[in-house]
């Protein structure tokens, strides 16, 4: 019996995005019997070239899953063959467009109108914020926090002792996004009101930014559809360098590449675009912090837009709650098709928005 | 679904509450006057109301003279308090209440248009000769 080195491959269930590729290249790397290790996502394959002895595939995708299963995938010899499920759509469809009705009789039936002139109090800040979240900021921050929150309910959790898909893990990112937001609304609605001065962006700035925010939910929303497998490639990167850079430290260290990359990417990222959300593209937030800088004082600067902040949230928050909610059901599909599809209509309103504020489109929508 | 269903109902009740204790404070926006535009001391002055959008949408007129722009505004706290005119890039924020002018200098034959800082609501004055 002589040892030979040979080349496999695998297809892996359970590899969804490119910190996938990380996970199982690493792990797998690890073992003393394989010499070379490439993960492809394109079609949820591994490459391995090692030495096995005379094992059968099937031992060896055994074998393989060992180091892997905690991390909630499996190598197996035969494709893993994925239902579209494009009756999923009857019911999606329709939800989608019944939401997009929604929004077009929000705007046109003119709430934001409803606030009276004079002077401004918390309570006008915090109706102002209800307003803003019924309103077309609900197209970006309610359109941003959708695609996130559906593609972290879609991500089967992995957490460091392998227990899978449990409550608080999925609860996190959103708690990170609502309080990183609230927390970044009264601490930079503070410093407006004691500084007296706003940070406005440039247009070429806002315009780059709702730019990258427009493609990121795009591509979030076609991917939320599960019915594009090429869409997987292009998922954001940012959670892969996140992942990258836990792997390092990890490997650098001498332990073993655990699970953490995904715990990081998914406190941190939540956290970030909460914060940025004061920054986006959105007219209420941008005349509140104008009105802020006129109350020259942190406390009522920090108040004035806490309180709107806080008038945003159960809208925001009934978002987090659908998607939180969702069970791996036979409804599961269906949500996360509708949020694809909402999130895609978000996007591309967006989108085409952010070329009118810059004149390479003339105004199309008319509210 | 049941966090699903209370938090639908809670946050329902946190927004129509609050509707209804500030509801005395919203009232209808009064009536736009047919003509917004007039010509005091030689300068065009094209009024427009910014609330949740631009009223009118459409203004006409004189090419050739100087204009101003002026945005009224009262308890404006939407898209439409930051004006957005791409082909004189023009970016203005508006105060919550009061009245803004823009000098746009003469008006150029056509038709200029422009939104608001996010782009949802659009407006437009007709210049003729
Ligand atoms: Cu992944």
């Amino acid at each position: 019996m002589t040892a030979q080195t040979q080349k496999y491959t695998f297809h892996v269930h359970g590899m969804h995005c490119n910190a996938c590729i990380l996970m199982t290249e690493s792990e797998l790397a690890d073992m003393p019997n394989i010499t070379h290790v490439k993960s492809s996502l394109k079609n949820n394959s591994v490459e391995v070239i090692g030495d096995f002895g005379n094992k059968t595939p099937k031992q060896i995708a055994e074998e393989l899953t060992i180091p892997l299963k905690s991390h909630g995938y499996t190598v197996s010899v035969e494709k893993q063959i994925k239902e579209k499920k494009w009756s999923d759509f009857k019911i999606a469809v329709p939800i989608a467009l019944g939401f997009a009705v929604l929004f077009v009789v929000l705007q046109k039936i003119g709430i934001v109108s409803w606030v009276g002139g004079g002077n401004v109090t918390y309570g006008t800040a915090f109706v102002i914020g209800i307003i803003a979240s019924l309103s077309t900021c609900m197209a970006v921050v309610g359109g941003l926090l959708l695609s996130m929150s559906a593609t972290f309910a879609k991500e089967p959790i992995r957490s460091l002792d392998g227990h899978q898909g449990q409550r608080g893990e999925k609860i996190k990112p959103q708690l990170m996004f609502h309080g990183g937001r609230i927390v970044a609304f009264f601490i930079l609605g503070g410093v407006i009101g004691a500084l007296g001065a706003v940070f406005t962006l440039s247009t070429s700035a806002t315009f780059t930014l709702s730019l990258i925010i427009g493609i990121v939910m795009l591509i979030l929303g076609i991917n939320l559809l599960d019915v594009f497998p090429w869409a997987k490639k292009l998922q954001p990167s940012m959670p892969k360098f996140i992942a990258k850079h836990a792997h390092g430290v990890s490997k650098l260290s001498h332990t073993r590449p655990n699970g953490r990359g995904f715990s990081v990417g998914r406190a941190l990222t939540p956290l970030l675009v909460g914060i940025a959300t004061f920054f986006l593209p959105c007219g209420f937030t941008q005349s509140m912090q104008l009105y802020t800088l006129t109350t020259g004082s942190f406390l009522k600067g920090g108040f004035t837009m806490l309180a709107f902040a806080l008038g945003t949230l159960p809208v925001l928050a009934l978002i987090s709650v659908s998607s939180f909610s969702i069970k791996k059901s036979s409804k599961a599909g269906v949500f996360f098709k509708s949020a694809g599809l909402i999130v895609i209509l978000f996007a591309l309103f967006n989108l085409i928005n952010s070329f009118v504020v810059i004149g390479l489109l003339p105004p199309i929508f008319n509210f | 679904m049941k966090p699903l269903l209370i938090s639908l109902v809670l946050s329902g009740a946190i927004i129509g509450g609050s509707f209804w204790v500030t509801s005395g404070s919203s009232r209808p926006s009064r009536a736009i006057p047919e003509n917004n535009v007039s010509i005091v001391d030689g300068k065009q002055i094209i009024e427009i109301w910014a609330k949740g959008g631009y009223q009118p949408r459409k203004s006409t007129a004189k090419a050739g003279i100087p204009t101003i722009l002026r945005f009224n505004t009262n308890g404006t706290f939407d898209c439409s308090s930051s004006v957005r005119i791409p082909s004189m890039n023009v970016s203005k924020s508006l105060p919550q209440s009061g009245s803004t002018d823009i000098d746009i200098g003469l008006g150029i034959l056509g038709t200029l248009q422009g939104s608001c800082g996010m782009g949802m609501y659009p407006f437009e004055v007709e210049f003729q000769s």
